[in-house]
C-alpha cells in the first residue's frame, strides 16, 4: 500500500522536534556548567597553563619590576634560636661597627656605610654575593682568601683598625668573625655558591669620554654630595656627634689599603648607588671625575706600607687607578694623615 | 501520542483496561547528563575540601597570632624600644661609641625603672658618663610620646634587660612621676641625676643653660604681626607646636625656615598665605624667626590622625624599602627624625596631616623645592598609603631634644650657610 502522503505528514510534526530540542538545550546548558566547572577547578588548582590565564605573563612582568637580582630573606625571618642571635649580632656589627667592633675600628665607618641597606643592595656589594665567593684566590695578597680572611682585610683597610685600641684587624677566629659570617650566610639562603651572582660588586661602569679630573669632580661633589657629606667632605653628625654621613677623606676615613681608594671601585659605587634614592642619575663621567676628587684626598696611610713611598706604590698599587704615591699639584698624594694622639675609641 | 485521523479500515485496537493509570516507561539516564552530574559533584566535593584546608590554614594562622599577640602584650616594652629607643641606643643597648651612651652597664639603668621613667619623662641635656665614658647627652622627652603604660612597659623591659634590676614598673606609678615632671626642663646631664640617684660614679658638671634673649622685633612678628605679615603664633601657634596641615615649627632648623621663607616668596614653593607673610619679611627678619623657632622646644601635640599602617611606616623610617629606592626616613633626618641642619627639616613630631600633605605635593609636583630634588623620588615612589603610614609614625616620635650646648649646635649647624 502506497504510503498516503497525508498520512506521512504528522509523522514528523513540531513537537517530537520540540522534545529533542529541549533535550539539546538541557544537555548543552548543562555540559557547559560541567566545562565551567572543569575549568574553575582547572583554574583554582593552578593546572592551566599560563598562556591561557595571562598569569604568567603578570608574575614574570612583576619578578622584572620587583628585582632581577637575588631577594636575600627578609629579616623578620632571622630564627629565634642561637644561630638567629649570631646572626642579629653580626647583623649589629655590620650597620654599627664601631661600637660592636669597637676594638678594632679605626675611623668613623660602619660596613654598612658602602655596603648599603645592611649589606642587601645589590651593586652595592651585597654580602649574599660575597658569601657565595669565597674561599678564593685574591691578587691582593696572592693567597687564597677565606671569608674570615676578606673581612679582616676590610678591617685592616677600610675600618683603618691599625688606628684603632687594638691596633689591629680582630685576630684570627675571633667571634667577630663568626656573628658576620653567620649574618652574610643566612642572607645567602637559596643562594647558589660558588657562582658569580648578579648584582655582586659594585657593577660594571664604563670608562669615561675623557680621563678622569679632580678639578671636574670638585663641581660634581659640590652640586650632589656635599650637601649631605659635608663641603669638606668629612661627614656630618647629627646632635649627638655620631657620624649621620660618614666622612669621605681625612682622618675617620678609609685608608689608602681600602677597595674604596681605588677610582673605579669608587666610580662604580657612586654611579650605582649616589646619591640616595636617586641611583645612577650621575653620568659615568661624573661618577669618574668625582671619584678622582673624593680620592685625591689625603687619608691615613697603607698599613702595608714598610719603606718608602714609592717602595709601596710599586708593590701594591701599581696599575692601579689611583692617586697613591702620586704627585697632585705639586703635593704628594699617600703619605697618610696624622695619626690620632689618642686611638679612636676605647 | 497522536492517532491517525483519517478514515481508512482501522486497525484492531487494543485499548487498555479502563483501570489502566498512564505511566512513562523506565529508561535509563542519559550518559551526558550522568556526567554533568559527576562532574558537578566532583567540582562541590574539591571545593568544600579545598575551603575546609583553608579554614584549617586559617584557622592556624590566628592561633599564631594570637600567641604573637600574648607575647608581645607580656614583652610590649621590646617592641617600644625597637620603635622609639632603638635608633639611638641600638637593638643590643649598646649604644654608639662617642655619640649614644650604652644602656648595657649603665649606672643609671641599673638603679631601676624609676629613674629609667624619670629620665624618659624629662629627656636629657647635658654631659653624661656612662660606663666610664662621658657623652654629650641629648635625649628628647617622652612625656608627649608616650603613655604611662608605655613608659612603664619599656621602663621595666630596659631595667630587666640591661641593669639586672628585677620588678616591673607598675602603670599607676608613672602617672605621678609625669606630674612631677610636667613643666619642667629636660635633665641637666648626669650632675642634675646624680640629686636623685645616690651612688652615682663622678659626673661632669653641667654648663651653663644660655638662654638667649629673643629681640624685640622677632617677638612682635611671632606673636602680634605687622600688617599684612600676621603673626605666626595667629597659625602655627603660640609655641610653634602647629596643628593639622600647619606645620610645627618648633625645632626646625634654623636655615631651613629661612630657606622655605624664601622659597614661598619666590613661588618655588606654593601657599598663598605664607607668600603673603614671606613677601613682607626683611631677610634679617627671617634669620631671627628661623634662629627662634629652632631653639623653641616645646612637647609635642602631634598624633597619628590618618589611621595607617604603624608598622609599615616604622619599617619606611627605620631601614627604608630599597626595592622602591627609598632609603630610610632616619638615614638623611637624623635617628630618631631629629633633623640635620641646614637642610633636613626635623619630622619628629610633625603633625601627620602636614607629612602627608608635603609627600603628596611632592609627588604631585605642586612642591619642587627639595635639595638636590631628593624628595621627589621618595614620594612619588611611595605609595598614598605609604605616604600616611610614614607620617602617622613621624607624629609619634619624641619632639627634638634641646640642644643649648654650643659643641652641639655646631654639630648640627656646622656646614650653615654653605648650603643653597
Amino acid at each position: 500500500m502506497a504510503p498516503n502522503p497525508e498520512d506521512r505528514a504528522p509523522v514528523e510534526p513540531a513537537k517530537p522536534r520540540t522534545g529533542h530540542r529541549a533535550r539539546r538545550v538541557i544537555f548543552t546548558l548543562g555540559g557547559g556548567l560541567a566545562l565551567a566547572a572543569a575549568g574553575t577547578l582547572a583554574f583554582d588548582s593552578a593546572l592551566l597553563p599560563g598562556w591561557i590565564t595571562g598569569s604568567e605573563q603578570t608574575a614574570s612582568l612583576e619578578a622584572d619590576a620587583e628585582s632581577p637580582f637575588f631577594q636575600p630573606p627578609p629579616e623578620a625571618l632571622i630564627p629565634d634560636d642561637d644561630f638567629g642571635a649570631a646572626v642579629r649580632r653580626g647583623r649589629a656589627i655590620f650597620t654599627n661597627t664601631s661600637t660592636n667592633a669597637g676594638q678594632h675600628v679605626g675611623n668613623g665607618l660602619s660596613c654598612s656605610n658602602c655596603h648599603l641597606d645592611a649589606g642587601r643592595e645589590p651593586n652595592s656589594a651585597p654580602m649574599w654575593a660575597a658569601w657565595v665567593a669565597y674561599p678564593k684566590y685574591r691578587s691582593k695578597n696572592k693567597q687564597i682568601n677565606t671569608m674570615e680572611d676578606r673581612v679582616m682585610g676590610c678591617f685592616s683597610y677600610s675600618m683603618n683598625a691599625q688606628d684603632s685600641v687594638s691596633g689591629g684587624p680582630p685576630p684570627h677566629g675571633d667571634d667577630i668573625y663568626r656573628d658576620l659570617e653567620s649574618y652574610f650566610y643566612w642572607m645567602a639562603s637559596g643562594a647558589p655558591t660558588n657562582t658569580a651572582m648578579a648584582g655582586g660588586g659594585f657593577g660594571k661602569i664604563d670608562k669615561p669620554a675623557l680621563p678622569y679630573d679632580p678639578a671636574r669632580g670638585e663641581a660634581v661633589f659640590t652640586a650632589n654630595c656635599a650637601v649631605c657629606h659635608g663641603a669638606d667632605g668629612l661627614g656630618r653628625k647629627d646632635l649627638n656627634a655620631r657620624y649621620l654621613y660618614p666622612p669621605l677623606w681625612g682622618a675617620d676615613s678609609y685608608n689608602w689599603g681600602a677597595g674604596m681608594h681605588q677610582i673605579n671601585n669608587a666610580a662604580a659605587f657612586i654611579k650605582h648607588n649616589m646619591p640616595y634614592s636617586k641611583p645612577g642619575t650621575l653620568s659615568d663621567q661624573d661618577a669618574w671625575d668625582v671619584a678622582a676628587y673624593v680620592n685625591s684626598h689625603e687619608r691615613p696611610k697603607d698599613p702595608r706600607q714598610t719603606g718608602t713611598l714609592e717602595e709601596a706604590r710599586l708593590k701594591y698599587h701599581d696599575g692601579d687607578q689611583s692617586y697613591y704615591g702620586v704627585e697632585l699639584d705639586g703635593v704628594m698624594i699617600g703619605t697618610g694623615t696624622p695619626r690620632p694622639a689618642a686611638p679612636v675609641g676605647n | 501520542m497522536f492517532r491517525k485521523t483519517t478514515g481508512t479500515p482501522r486497525p484492531e485496537i487494543q485499548r487498555p483496561d479502563e483501570n489502566f493509570e498512564p505511566y512513562e516507561e523506565h529508561s535509563g539516564i542519559p550518559m551526558p547528563v550522568l556526567w554533568i552530574a559527576i562532574a558537578l559533584g566532583l567540582w562541590g566535593g574539591l571545593v568544600l575540601l579545598d575551603t575546609r584546608e583553608a579554614t584549617s590554614v586559617a584557622q592556624e594562622e590566628r592561633v599564631d597570632q594570637v600567641v604573637d599577640e600574648q607575647v608581645t602584650a607580656h614583652d610590649d616594652g621590646r617592641a617600644v624600644f625597637a620603635a622609639k629607643c632603638a635608633t639611638c641606643h641600638q637593638p643590643d643597648g649598646l649604644g654608639v661609641r662617642g655619640a649614644v651612651p650604652p644602656l648595657v652597664g649603665s649606672a643609671f639603668v641599673a638603679h631601676g625603672p624609676q629613674i629609667v621613667a624619670q629620665i624618659l619623662l624629662r629627656g636629657i641635656d647635658g654631659p653624661i658618663a656612662v660606663a666610664g665614658q662621658t657623652y654629650d647627652g641629648h635625649m628628647p622627652s617622652f612625656a608627649s610620646a608616650l603613655s604611662d603604660m608605655e613608659i612603664a612597659q619599656v621602663a621595666s623591659f630596659v631595667t630587666r634587660k640591661w641593669g639586672g634590676a628585677e620588678g616591673a614598673l607598675p602603670e599607676a606609678e608613672v602617672t605621678p612621676l609625669r606630674e612631677a615632671a610636667a613643666g619642667r626642663q629636660s635633665w641637666q646631664g648626669g650632675a642634675e641625676l646624680a640629686t636623685i640617684i645616690a651612688g652615682l660614679p663622678a659626673q661632669p658638671a653641667a654648663g651653663s643653660r644660655t638662654v638667649g634673649q629673643v629681640p624685640q622685633a622677632v617677638s612682635e612678628l611671632v606673636f602680634a604681626g605687622r600688617g599684612e605679615v600676621w603673626a605666626c603664633a595667629s597659625c602655627h601657634g603660640d609655641l610653634g607646636q602647629g596643628a593639622e596641615t600647619t606645620p610645627r615649627l618648633a625645632g626646625l632648623p634654623a636655615a631651613y625656615i629661612v630657606k622655605q621663607l624664601q622659597d614661598f616668596r619666590q613661588g618655588h614653593r606654593i601657599s598663598e598665605s605664607m607668600a603673603i607673610v614671606a613677601a613682607g619679611l626683611a631677610p634679617e627678619e627671617m634669620a631671627g624667626l628661623g634662629a627662634y623657632y629652632a631653639a623653641l622646644r616645646v612637647p609635642s601635640t602631634a598624633t597619628a590622625t590618618l589611621g595607617a599602617d604603624l608598622a609599615r611606616g616604622e619599617a619606611l623610617a627605620l631601614q627604608g624599602d630599597w626595592s622602591l629606592k627609598v632609603p630610610a626616613c632616619f638615614s638623611c633626618h637624623g635617628p630618631s627624625g631629629f633633623g640635620l641642619a641646614p637642610v633636613f627639616p626635623a619630622l619628629a613630631a610633625q603633625h601627620a596631616a602636614y607629612t602627608a600633605s608635603q609627600l603628596n605635593a611632592w609627588a604631585g609636583g605642586q612642591r619642587k623645592n627639595a635639595t638636590l630634588d631628593l624628595m621627589t623620588h621618595i614620594s612619588t615612589a611611595l605609595s598614598p598609603q605609604d605616604r600616611r603610614a610614614v607620617a602617622d609614625y613621624m607624629a609619634l616620635l619624641p619632639p627634638v631634644p634641646a640642644r643649648t650646648d654650643p659643641q652641639a649646635a655646631r654639630n648640627m649647624e656646622q656646614d650653615n650657610g654653605t648650603q643653597p
